[in-house]
């Protein structure tokens, strides 16, 4: 005799349930039940986990059944519901789109009305009240394929329950049936749902009562415990197996529906794809397609066309084309991306003849994945292209992926600690060891390191259970950007809610949860580089000597520049994609990447993944010894000849000269090495995905060495490629992503080696992005020799633009937008009225009419140097403006002008601006000066110190002592990595900071306080020329920029306050560093 | 350090010079803070204590001068006009005032000028200052413009245009100042260097919840001793009303003529203030008192006094009779504890526990408000009570206990050397006691600390007896077998 448990409560109903669907799912293996069903709470969220899970289960398995809870508002008691088949199952996801539409975000609100609506074919459980004599109406109402619920959870009075049910049962003429009420999958979870409900109802442990369940008895029992429980009334326990028996529903019946829309009456889709395809060919190949082209393609429609997804490229090539139509920059990326047929239907523009074709790999290896296509656009306007995805598809059809956010090391142990009673600060500490929001478990040194002594009882308690929280899900969010479409409505297939932004909606299920049931999402991704480059190609073009010239394209960037390439291989690389990183700038020069490939390999080996691997010296070795000798040969891994041919790997690890370095490398080689059935490679690739918030690749661990080392490869090999997986795991960076990102990497550094003053521009007007705050990229373009001119209320745009100066030079004028505070509209105005020329400052207030605060904006940032008027000058007569007209009735009358004309007057000059202040006065409104540097006035001081200047270690020989001095710029802590990487910068360049972790402890406060530094330590210099100092001691000298606005002669200080107005760090004379994880 | 919260964040709000000497600083962010020096002595700021504080310090500076107001949040101003001599010419009144506050624990510091924002500013920039009659403008010149303290935006607009101290604005044309900061700053200007002066504000104290009477004849009778607290109850309760509220704590003195004073208090459960309530109260206590109250020769003056004092909410009364009932059960409460003692009325007030021995505890009945308590059980309409009213003291063991494995109830016990038969059963209740007590370190299965789980049965025995007891522990934990126990008696 068996059991099957239906009410369980996962942790997908946040913060109810304490165990995640999967474990639900494997103790019910382990308990020999017949099924188990998974209801939480109005939500089919966490469904498609258990659903993983059981599917790739060994041996006799329990039978899955999916459903939810349904919780009313109208008072109705719970009831559970479980679909008999696809057409019910699609009821209930449309059922909960219903409560959750009419919701706020993330609440369902349902009543009793509704599920009769959507009634048939769902097999329901109605959960018993208090008073169990109040559902008799809401029994007859359901009639037949209905349940009544009895538990046994040692309430005290559970015999006289239960037999007043079995009778209440029998008048009603519905089978009773035996339930646990399970909130976690064994008796050891008790008391994290004890501290999960704590956290829900936002009370202490100490202060939740009868918040908390009474016992612990709410977990899945053996059968034969519930056999006994249920001794009074055994047709109970046998009636969850009748109930399971009427339920032939599973997930694998989902599938998806692609939309048709995009094919024309009267053709195929996969014949318009065909049409299109060679049509594309045509125009990317005017002088004839190659027949390999040619032949990659036609398989490529084949193996889409077995697949019955020619519907999905049609969809991405439709989203393209409409971008494309509007002047809008995007690149495709992802397995499916880098296909001959993409790169003809214009989603990438990735040369297939260029890089190796990657589609071919996957149609080989990946027949279940459904393909995956990631489309990049300009940040500023990727909403354009959402809003004509909501236009095409309408919001029944298309919906965002949901994002689950879980719980990690900062939030569980912030809101662990607070059941536990700890206060805030404590809390506080302990999160602010976690240097970003990554990582896994808190482990004893953070602890330590956050001044809590880890013996402390409380605080230890807290964090174990706030390890155990982690990786719970906390909320569904919606993802940035991944849409599924439906040729129908959606809801049927996923329960649909809105998300934060008017008009948007998300689906209940993430991208993992997606990839299980195969199916198919576009990502409608932003990316603040394409912005940038489509930018600097209109002021390219604005700008062109002879203005004939065709617009440049991504395609059409003249390929394999030495120039460009020598730029990136000297690592000039202030703003270029992607290799901009401390890490990346310091592996060009060592790589020396002369095609696109290397660029390729570029970005993908600074990666977790290759780092942890182990794979990142050998390789860099193989490739110093090729640049010297062309014929090299290297050795592969290879397996005992008794087991398979030496060069198995050959064709695997070519391009990468025996080493493995992308993820789809090391999922080859589980496959060819270390023989991974499908089925196998497939739970490991899962778990790679999914590694972060589950965990489960140490199960494959055993597997994949062990194979491997009895197949006769290296063991050290083997072990490292796992921990390569292991890496990918927690930041995947396959290469047909990388394929994609190198070719912007070469488009960017194009642009930034021949039109220097258009890429600083494109920069700038595109920021925020990447790494680099204004200051550098200006600094970078002056080394480059494009002349820079300040923002100026008389010259300048909203954006950064180039004019020619008096001599006839193309130089960057710095745009308005740089002024910290200054808004665009008020930039238009000054644009627009500009037309009629400015004659003075009197006449550009009076016509622009600028509220006076955005004039002393302008004035504050010096741009009124263009009247003749400095910033002291140029403030001074800001301020003796009348105040903003209150009426803004009669604001349009006469402007400003409408006021009394003020006299002319005859004031005495205001003191001198020292260059000193002047420079940092440019720093606090333009985050920039053009006037000079801060350092440069301390120099004196630094020189008498025997300080360094950042330009000056390149002079000092390998392993000197030099003490040097500077801003800190970007403070950067890879997340695996033992050093902190922090980047100083003077007035003769930037200096390249190296830190160990162990010497981090002892120098927390200096790192993470100091505006200014000062760094003692050894010089290391690599044979490429890479610079570093390797820190052995850190100053705070934060405290002489007090110095650059000191006066020669002190004022008196109020003295029972050593320092009012606050520590000089906090007078904002540089902007904060950028600090990266 | 004192921290403060500001912007929705942690800030420091005043630090020890220590602390400034680490390069922290008022304003800072908390957390900055601390992930710069640790470990932090951090105290959350009292503002309300603070000014608290600053009051008493005023009203102790009473004696140099009645004009002593309140330069907030950390200042005195003394108006000294004509007092300066009587403590020796100025130098040395500065002197005393300064040294004498220095005495009690505080730093201060302090200047006199000619007007109150001079001295305002030299006491915090040159203290020690005094400046000679009409010289105050040479006393500010050199201090920086920060000591005009004229708004930030003021401020700003000085300081971006180069000028740094008040010397150097001074020199500007007013017309050319007041065009650019208003007119209100050329006034402040003019206030610093003397040209003008602003009155000081004096403070004012909120009026005492207190009624005396005085009389020419010291008084002995009972009667007239009753008819005056009739009448001072009468006066209290006016003010009480007037300021919207009721007494908790009332105290009694009387004063005789020979210097004794002899004082009652009464406590109530509810704000008060209708005079024969307080009355009845205080006779109450009176004629309660084991050594009555001797008049002696007579008292000359009797105060009463509200110690404690609520504000009440405007009462509807309606027709509510429980309301009714309630408010008729506080006045037994105070009238059986101005007898009794307040210790000894006591009330039930239920806790939010599962565990049957901690769901209720007894405190002073007027301490606790009467209304929040909820005693609302789960609980099936007809069902019999789950628990006894009242429970043992302590759960007392019995023994010979039969009973099924795992979970049945005893079919038979001992208790008090008596054997008992049981007839009916119910149960169990299982009630898992509170892991989170139990001290780190102690496994699962060693719960002495927070004790064992237990299954509750509701027994009614042969002879009709009903008890409530429990299995301390399940069988299948730690190997024993469990002990039982009896916890309480059904009516």
């Amino acid at each position: 005799m068996s059991y099957a448990e239906l009410a369980v409560t996962t942790n997908f109903s946040f913060l109810r349930g304490a165990s995640h669907p999967q474990e639900f799912v494997t103790q019910a293996q382990a308990l020999g039940y017949a099924a188990i069903g998974i209801a939480d709470r109005n939500s089919l969220a966490g469904v498609v986990r258990a659903y993983g899970e059981w599917k790739g289960m060994e041996g006799a398995r329990p039978q899955l059944l999916v459903g939810a809870r349904l919780v009313f508002r109208d008072g109705t008691p719970d009831i559970l519901a479980y679909p008999k088949n696809r057409k019910a199952y699609g009821r209930l996801s449309r059922l909960l789109s219903i409560g959750k539409l009419r919701a706020q975000k993330g609440e369902c609100l349902l009543d009793f009305a509704d599920l009769l609506d959507y009634r048939r074919g769902l097999q329901l459980i109605v959960m018993p009240p208090l008073n169990p004599e109040s559902i008799k109406p809401v029994l007859a109402r359901l009639g037949s394929n209905t349940w009544l619920a009895a538990s046994m959870l040692y309430s005290g009075e559970d015999r006289r329950c239960l037999r007043d049910l079995a009778k209440l049962a029998r008048t009603a003429r519905v089978p009773l049936i035996a339930v646990n009420d399970a909130l976690y999958h064994h008796v050891e979870r008790r008391q994290l749902q004890d501290v999960v409900t704590c956290i829900r109802e936002h009370v202490t442990l100490k202060d939740a009562g009868k918040r908390l369940e009474a016992n612990a008895e709410r977990h899945l029992k053996p059968a034969k415990e519930m056999q006994r429980l249920f001794r009074d009334c055994p047709e109970a326990v046998a009636e969850t197996l009748c109930f399971a028996r009427g339920i032939s529903f599973t997930l694998a019946e989902l599938g998806q529906r692609y939309p048709r829309e995009p094919v024309p009456r009267g053709k195929t889709a996969d014949q318009h794809l065909r049409d299109l395809t060679q049509a594309g060919l045509k125009g990317r190949y005017p002088q004839g397609v190659p027949q390999k082209i040619a032949d990659i393609a036609e398989k490529e429609l084949r193996f889409i066309a077995e697949g019955h997804i020619a519907h999905y490229f049609l969809t991405v090539h439709d989203i393209v084309r409409f971008a494309r139509a509007q002047n809008i920059l995007c690149q495709g990326r992802g397995s499916a991306a880098n296909s001959v047929v993409c790169y003809a239907i214009g989603v990438t523009a990735v040369d297939p003849t260029e890089v190796e074709v990657l589609f071919e790999r996957f149609l080989n290896t990946n027949r279940r994945e459904p393909p995956d296509i990631d489309v990049d656009f300009e940040h500023e306007r990727r909403e354009e292209v959402i809003q004509y995805i909501y236009r095409r598809y309408g919001h029944r059809r298309a919906a965002l992926t949901a994002t689950v956010i879980h719980y990690r090391p900062r939030s569980a142990i912030r809101e662990v600690g607070k059941v536990f009673g700890l206060t805030e600060d404590v809390t506080g500490k302990l999160a602010g060891t976690v240097w970003g929001h990554h990582g896994d478990e808190l482990e004893e040194h953070q602890v330590r390191q956050g001044d809590c002594d880890p013996g402390n009882a409380a605080v230890d308690r807290a964090v174990s259970f706030a390890n155990e929280l982690m990786g719970f899900p906390r909320h569904l969010s919606q993802h940035v950007g991944g849409f599924v479409l439906a040729r129908y409505k959606l809801d049927w297939t996923v329960p649909i809610g809105p998300a934060a932004m008017d008009d948007r909606f998300f689906i209940e299920w993430d991208k993992d949860d997606l990839d299980t049931l195969a199916i198919m999402k576009v990502d409608i991704l932003a990316l603040g580089m394409l912005t940038c480059i489509r930018k600097a190609f209109d002021l390219i073009h604005r700008h062109a000597k002879s203005g004939k010239e065709k617009k440049l394209a991504l395609a059409t960037v003249p390929q394999s520049d030495p120039a460009t390439y020598d730029m990136l291989c000297r690592a000039d690389a202030i703003g270029v994609f992607q290799v901009e990183s401390r890490a990346q700038m310091s592996m060009l020069p060592r790589l020396q990447p002369r095609t696109r490939y290397d660029l390729t390999i570029e970005v993908a080996i600074v990666r977790p993944g290759p780092i942890q691997g182990g794979m990142v010296n050998p390789y860099l070795k193989r490739r110093t010894i090729l640049r010297k000798d062309k014929n090299a040969q290297f050795p592969f891994p290879a397996p005992s000849p008794k087991y398979g041919r030496p060069d198995e790997l050959h064709a695997i690890l070519d391009k990468t000269l025996g080493i493995p370095l992308f993820q789809e490398q090391a999922m080859r080689l589980a496959i060819v090495a270390a023989k991974f059935t499908s089925e196998e490679a497939n739970g490991l690739r899962r778990a790679m995905a999914t590694f972060r918030h589950v965990g489960t690749i140490h199960t494959f661990e055993q597997k994949f060495v062990g194979r491997m080392v009895a197949r006769g490869y290296d063991g050290a090999f083997a072990q490292n490629c796992f921990e390569q997986i292991k890496g990918f795991g927690s930041y995947g960076f396959p290469e047909s992503h990388a394929a994609s990102f190198a070719l912007l990497v070469y488009v960017s550094a194009w642009i930034k080696k021949h039109y220097p003053a258009a890429f600083a521009g494109a920069l700038l007007n595109s920021q925020p992005m990447g790494f680099y705050a204004p200051a550098e990229i200006v600094r970078c373009a002056r080394e480059h020799d494009v002349i820079v001119l300040a923002p100026d209320a008389a010259f300048s745009d909203w954006d950064s633009t180039l004019e020619r100066n008096a001599v006839g030079e193309l130089c960057l004028r710095l745009g308005l937008r740089q002024i910290d505070g200054f808004a665009e509209s008020h930039a238009r105005i000054v644009m627009e009225e500009r037309s009629y020329g400015y004659p003075s400052f009197a006449d550009f207030a009076r016509r622009t009419a600028l509220p006076k605060r955005a004039l002393i904006t302008l004035a504050e940032a010096d741009a009124f140097r263009g009247f003749g008027l400095d910033r002291r000058e140029g403030l001074w007569a800001v301020r003796r403006l009348p105040d903003d007209s209150p009426l803004p009735l009669f604001a349009h009358e006469g402007n400003r002008g409408a006021t009394p004309e003020m006299g002319a007057e005859n004031i005495a000059p205001l003191p001198r601006m020292p260059d000193s202040q002047q420079v940092v006065a440019d720093y606090q409104t333009l985050r920039l000066s053009l006037k000079g540097y801060p350092t440069q006035f301390l120099r004196p001081l630094f020189d008498a110190e025997q300080i360094t200047s950042c330009a000056g270690l390149a002079a000092l020989p390998d392993g000197a002592r030099a003490r040097v001095a500077g801003v800190v710029l970007v403070r950067q802590r890879p997340g695996e990595g033992t050093a902190i990487f922090i980047t100083l910068s003077d007035e003769t360049g930037i200096a390249n900071l190296v830190l160990w972790e162990s010497r981090f402890a002892a120098l927390r406060k200096e790192v993470m306080g100091a505006r200014l530094l000062l760094a003692e330590g050894k010089v290391q210099k690599s044979p490429e020329g890479v610079l570093h100092l390797m820190v052995e001691n850190l100053i705070d000298r934060s405290a002489d920029l007090s110095r650059l606005y000191a006066d020669e002669a002190p004022l008196p200080a109020p003295t029972h306050m050593k320092v009012k107005g606050g520590h000089p760090s906090n007078v904002r004379v540089l902007p904060p560093s950028r600090d990266f994880h | 350090m004192i921290s403060q919260k500001a912007n929705n964040a942690l800030q420091v709000h005043a630090l020890e010079a220590r602390a400034q000497t680490l390069g922290l600083y008022k304003g800072q962010p908390l957390a900055n803070a601390r992930a710069m020096v640790q470990p932090l002595a951090i105290v959350p700021a009292d503002e309300k204590a603070d000014a608290v504080l600053v009051e008493g310090i005023a009203d102790w500076c009473d004696r140099f001068t009645p004009l002593a107001s309140l330069d907030s949040p950390d200042g005195l101003l003394l108006d000294i006009t004509g007092a300066a001599h009587l403590f020796g010419g100025e130098t040395a009144m500065l002197a005393t005032v300064t040294q004498s506050i220095a005495r009690q624990g505080f730093a201060v510091q302090g200047a006199i000028a000619g007007t109150s924002l001079a001295a305002h500013a030299l006491a915090r920039y040159v203290p020690g200052t005094i400046t000679p009659r009409g010289k105050d403008a040479e006393a500010v010149t050199p201090l920086p413009i920060t000591a005009l303290e004229c708004g930030d935006k003021s401020l700003r607009a000085l300081r971006h245009a180069g000028l740094k101290t008040i010397g150097q604005v001074g020199t500007r044309l007013h017309s050319e100042l007041s065009e650019r900061l208003g007119a209100d700053f050329v006034t402040r200007l003019k206030v610093m260097l003397g040209a003008e002066e602003k009155p000081l504000q004096p403070r004012r104290a909120l009026p005492d919840l207190m009624a005396e009477q005085r009389f020419a004849e010291p008084i002995v009778t009972e009667e007239t001793i009753v008819a005056s607290l009739l009448q001072l109850a009468q006066h209290l309760g006016e003010i009480l009303e007037r300021q919207g509220r009721g007494a908790r704590m009332l105290e009694a003195a009387f004063f005789r003529v020979d210097g004794k004073v002899a004082r009652i208090t009464v406590r109530t459960g509810e704000p008060l203030r209708d005079p024969k309530v307080i009355l009845r109260l205080l006779r109450q206590r009176l004629d309660a008192l084991a050594d009555p109250l001797d008049p002696g020769f007579g008292f000359d003056l009797i105060r009463l006094e509200a110690l404690l004092a609520e504000e009440t909410r405007p009462a509807t009364i309606s027709f509510d009779s429980n309301e009714n009932a309630r408010r008729q059960i506080g006045f037994l409460v105070d009238r059986l504890a101005a007898r009794f003692g307040d210790a000894r009325v006591q009330r039930f007030v239920p806790q939010d526990t599962h565990i049957p021995e901690a769901a209720s505890v007894a405190v002073p009945a007027q301490d606790s408000d009467f209304a929040q308590q909820n005693w609302s059980l789960k609980r099936r309409p007809g069902d019999p009570p789950r628990r006894p009213l009242r429970l043992l003291g302590k759960p007392e063991e019995i023994s010979a206990v039969l009973a099924s494995v795992p979970d049945g109830p005893p079919s038979r016990f001992r208790w008090r050397r008596a054997q008992f038969d049981v007839a009916r059963a119910e149960g169990p209740e299982r009630i898992a006691m509170e892991w989170w007590r139990r001290s780190v370190g102690e496994s699962q299965s060693d719960q002495n600390k927070a004790g064992l789980t237990r299954d509750y049965f509701r027994v009614e025995t042969r002879d009709g007896q009903r008890f409530w007891l429990y299995r301390d522990g399940l069988y299948q934990q730690n190997g024993l077998a469990p002990r039982w126990y009896l916890q309480g008696l059904f009516a």
